[in-house]
């Protein structure tokens, strides 16, 4: 019969096309397109970004936390009613002795507020001294930042100058004020600089569109 | 059963039935396929959460029982309990922001405190602040880099200035929602509910601060690193398919608290009160500052957001 061949060939075509819609329907099914890319994992931010902490620990800190003091013991090495003679180089820069190698003295773009009796008393070096004359314990240190920096003191006080935490509804909480040394170096005030946190990760890269900083 | 045409081979399978066992078939793959996403409902929506109603409507009952709903849904998917709470606004309490662009250094800890506070979705990472890096001399945002990367912040001839949600006083989101969705609070924060949301994402198309982000994905985010301390207007976790926004960490500062953006600036850059109270540190900011910019402030949007300088 002249049937013959195309009927062996029909039964293999619809086998064929059976087998296709099988795997069609079995992979609408299984939903094999759901997820046709994964995108790269990021990983969680290091904890040190979470961080709530300050730069530095005030005196009032270390009181609080009962901590070694001994550096503020200063007539543990002075003698009491001898002030300590301050050296200079042939620039009138201060030579910081050996013992207070710690101390990097920066204060001021100038690099001129390098007399340690600004601030410390020489008479008594367990306080400190304004230039009007106060005299302030070390726990006090904000009074006598602000005997020079005047505004500041005046923004601090009013909260709007530095780190506050806790409660913005006194009535609920109460608030948490830092002291100027929680994050300023006294010697050296300049706020220090850090690595900053990761950026927004990008699905695609993109090219940076960098722009030159203003002339300074 | 009779065979169609008598003169059929002996496949058993003629083209029409054949034609019609295809068709019948894929007809099923095809139904099948379409509801396969029925298989993940619980992703989507439970019973419970698609009778919900509309959140101006819950009666105390009503909401007493979506939070607790919300606290046993936390809990089964990541095995802390946590603490939900619908806080109302304070009367006499309108919410202000400012930040000093003169104190910003650019670190970004603001970006990663405010995931770390309000479980947003780590991957896809969804961030509520940008921080833009600009040249001194400008406030153009054209030349603002936010992909900065360098070794220690901040840098020599730049300034930073990061941009969250301005809880603007008349905000374009909350005029565009078809379904209100989203609207502003008396203390002027912006809230978006997360169950009546259609995720329709006019509000992102909006908004001209970039403020808002969508949940394409599933939100993923660390069971450790959840916070259990969560408000409903707030931070209590999303699903796919919502959109979210910087909410002035509804769940802290209705409690009386600073948000974790502000407590976590090394800088003290950050400032945030009630301005209605004229001895908070907002108020005094606006009185005495050179309070300078309200970013584009041309749209006419009324940010609640102060950029301001020092001297």
């Amino acid at each position: 019969m002249e049937s013959d061949l195309p009927d062996t060939r029909t039964r293999w075509v619809l086998r064929g096309l059976f087998v296709t819609f099988a795997a069609l329907a079995a992979a609408f099914v299984l939903d094999l397109w759901r997820h046709p890319v994964s995108s790269a994992v990021i990983p969680p931010v290091d904890p040190k970004f979470l961080d709530t902490a300050t730069v530095r620990r005030s005196y009032a800190d270390l009181v609080r936390a009962k901590e070694d003091l001994s550096d503020f013991d200063c007539y543990g090495c002075h003698e009491r009613g001898k002030p300590p003679v301050l050296a200079f180089d042939a620039n009138h820069n201060l030579v910081v002795p050996e013992v207070h190698s710690d101390v990097v003295m920066g204060h001021g773009r100038h690099n001129r507020n390098n007399l340690c009796f600004n601030c410390h008393d020489e008479n008594n070096l367990e306080v400190f001294q304004t230039r009007d004359g106060r005299e302030l314990k070390f726990a006090e240190s904000p009074q006598l930042c602000g005997s020079c920096h005047g505004p500041t003191l005046r923004d601090w006080d009013a909260g709007v100058h530095g780190r506050t935490s806790g409660y913005w509804n006194r009535s609920a909480g109460p608030i948490d004020r830092k002291q100027c040394v929680n994050c300023h170096n006294p010697h050296s005030p300049k706020f220090p600089g850090r690595a900053p946190a990761p950026g927004p990760h990008l699905l695609h890269p993109v090219e940076t569109t960098a722009v030159e900083p203003h002339g300074h | 059963m009779p065979l169609p045409d008598s003169s059929a081979p002996l496949t058993g399978v003629t083209r029409r039935s054949f034609l019609r066992g295809t068709v019948a078939l894929s007809g099923v793959a095809a139904l099948a396929a379409a509801l396969a996403p029925l298989r993940r409902l619980d992703d989507y929506t439970t019973v419970e959460r698609f009778m919900q109603k509309y959140y101006k409507e819950l009666t105390p009952d009503e909401m007493a029982r979506v939070l607790a709903r919300i606290t046993s849904e936390v809990e089964r998917e990541y095995g802390v309990r946590p603490h939900v709470r619908d806080l109302k606004p304070m009367d006499g309490v309108e919410f202000v922001y400012a930040l000093n662009l003169t104190r910003c250094i650019g670190c970004r800890k603001c970006v990663h405190a405010c995931v770390n506070e309000n479980n947003q979705s780590r991957n896809p990472e969804i961030q509520y602040i940008r921080v833009l890096r600009l040249p001194h001399g400008s406030l153009d945002i054209e030349k603002a880099e936010h992909n900065y990367a360098p070794e220690s912040v901040p840098e020599k001839g730049y300034f930073y200035m990061p941009v969250q949600c301005q809880q603007c006083k008349n905000p374009p989101c909350v005029k565009v929602c078809p379904v209100h969705a989203t609207w502003q609070e008396t203390d002027g924060i912006t809230v978006v509910d997360y169950d009546w949301c259609i995720g329709c994402r006019y509000c992102e198309a909006a908004c001209p601060y970039w403020a808002r982000r969508f949940n394409f994905a599933k939100p993923s985010l660390p069971k450790d690193r959840l916070n259990p301390e969560m408000a409903y207007l707030g931070n209590r976790p999303r699903r796919q398919g919502v959109m979210e926004k910087c909410h002035f960490c509804i769940q802290r500062t209705r409690a009386g608290r600073y948000p974790a953006c502000l407590e976590v600036c090394p800088a003290g850059a950050r400032k945030f009160g009630n301005i209605l109270d004229p001895d908070s540190e907002v108020a005094y900011i606006l009185r005495t500052k050179r309070v300078f910019i309200q970013l584009k402030e041309e749209m006419g949007t009324s940010p609640r957001f102060f950029y301001y300088f020092d001297v």
